[in-house]
């Protein structure tokens, strides 16, 4: 990454976006990639409250833009328009010193003997997605919430096809023996073989607070020569009427996350439940750091 | 070690080992030689079931682990159930409506849980993954489910939970409710108005039991 121009750490992401969507209009059961055509401007919006709010780092609206999910939520056929006006959208927002990430998740498709994907069939998925975001001009590939680490492999391959620097994360939970994937992937081997495969930064985002990312961190660290990228959650979710709320407050949230920076992460940011206002409270914090 | 007692420890291995083939051999050598269907599913494959969900809650066990021991238990139960006579089947616990609720699209856990209900004697209807409110209610109705059992795996889907216990409320229907999947927690089932919660297959069963026996 040292070659990177703007590889400054620490850098700070930006917190979620779907559910800002969410409080902004967007329905259950509606794609929040579908806004990048019906309602651009809110998506802007969005990125806008983050670079205002202090993110280093904005993320495109593409978490679910593979073709397959795509299709499953209507949007057949769209994956690489999506990528593209997704990752334009975001750099009408971006000021001279803010980094475009193009965001990737998880295909939805599961590996046997949970599914029937194969190697190819994610391979040519990612391909798809990690070329339209990097031809539109994206900074880097930021891949996230793997949990099978042969999935997060073909997204790797395929970001890293495209020559952008790639940042890979996947999501763990605790286990009476450890910190896994829903699949049994253990932390330490899955982040040496996202590194391997040509990741630049690995690490972790969502499933839990930023007191266990913290243990997962300190696993990691020792096996892991590349820097750390970590976006907990806010806290633990909790039932409301209307739906979940996270219980972190964002004071202690960045306090959290600057602890995340002493433990050896180059990148931090926020996952789910995270606002604008968790990622400005951070901001105030690295500055008086800096 | 009798014949007997070694093809029920060759039963329970197959389904922890998630042996789908020596799972279904196993049932139908077990038949030819006599062996009571019930006995083959409640001393056999059922243990390991049980031994498998105690494996998965100390993290030894995973997801892909968990869907072959299912898959196995299905095999050895597509051998087992023509077999019951009426008189075992008369013994039927209830009948058990499972599904995802509307946007949710995998049916892994649905599916892992719809297989041990039939193996603990529940009749099932499985309406898969992505149900729409209204056709749970609808085919509750139809079939006068004891249980509507549904799981929801995201945040953002986890409130059609409480818009299927409102919905199956309003219809008057004596189905109890009972949900489950990643994000739902026993708090939140409650707020909801379910009548059962349970985080993984094994306490679905058991809280299944429950439901029926209150």
């Amino acid at each position: 990454m040292d070659k990177v121009a703007w590889w400054k750490p620490p850098l700070l992401l930006d917190g979620a976006m779907g559910s800002l969507l969410f409080d902004m209009g967007l329905e259950r059961g509606q794609a929040p990639e579908s806004w990048v055509f019906e309602h651009p401007q809110r998506v802007e919006q969005a990125h806008r409250l983050y670079v205002e709010a202090g993110s280093d780092i904005i993320q495109s609206n593409t978490f679910g833009a593979t073709p397959s999910k795509l299709a499953a939520a209507g949007m057949a056929g769209q994956s690489a328009l999506v990528n593209r006006t997704a990752i334009e959208i975001a750099r009408r927002v971006a000021t001279a010193g803010t980094i475009v990430a193009g965001n990737i998740g998880p295909t939805g498709l599961l590996f046997p003997p949970m599914g029937t994907a194969t190697e190819e069939m994610l391979l040519s998925e990612f391909r798809l997605q990690a070329e339209a975001l990097a031809g539109a001009g994206a900074d880097f590939i930021n891949i996230e919430t793997m949990y099978d680490v042969r999935e997060a492999l073909c997204a790797v391959h395929a970001a890293h096809a495209t020559g952008l620097p790639v940042f890979a994360s996947m999501t763990f939970e605790k286990t009476k023996r450890g910190y896994f994937t829903m699949v049994g992937d253990r932390v330490s081997h899955s982040l040496a073989a996202l590194y391997d495969a040509g990741a630049d930064v690995v690490g972790f985002n969502c499933s839990v607070t930023p007191t266990i990312m913290l243990s997962m961190l300190q696993e990691a660290r020792p096996v892991c020569t590349c820097p750390i990228i970590a976006q907990p959650n806010a806290g633990n979710p909790q039932p409301t009427p209307t739906g979940v709320k996270y219980d972190a407050v964002p004071v202690t949230f960045a306090k959290d996350l600057v602890a995340l920076l002493d433990a050896g992460a180059s990148v931090i940011g926020g996952c789910c439940g995270t606002t604008p206002e968790f990622i400005r409270e951070i901001r105030q914090l690295l500055d008086l750091r800096a | 070690m009798s014949d007997k007692s070694a093809m029920l420890e060759d039963m329970y291995t197959a389904i922890l080992d998630g042996d789908a083939d020596v799972a279904r051999q196993l049932a139908e050598r077990a038949l030819e030689a006599g062996m009571s269907p019930l006995e083959t599913i409640d001393e056999g494959f059922v243990p390991g079931i049980h031994e498998v969900g105690r494996l998965w809650e100390e993290g030894e066990y995973f997801l892909p682990e968990l869907v072959t021991a299912a898959e196995a238990l299905k095999a050895a139960m597509a051998i087992i159930l023509p077999a019951l006579g009426d008189s075992d089947r008369a013994q039927g616990k209830g009948r058990v409506l499972i599904g995802t609720v509307g946007g949710d699209i995998h049916d892994i856990g649905i599916t892992l849980v719809g297989t041990m209900l039939v193996a603990h004697g529940f009749e099932v209807t499985n309406l898969g993954a992505d149900v729409p409110t209204a056709q749970f209610v609808e085919r509750a109705r139809e079939l006068d489910a004891d249980i509507v059992c549904a799981s929801a795996l995201l945040t953002t889907t986890m409130l059609g939970l409480g818009e299927l216990a409102e919905a199956l409320a309003r219809a008057g229907l004596r189905a109890r409710l009972l949900v489950g999947g990643a994000p739902v927690s026993n708090a939140w089932a409650e707020q909801i108005g379910a009548h059962g919660y349970a985080d993984n297959a094994v306490s679905a069963i058991k809280v299944a039991e429950q439901l029926i026996g209150g």
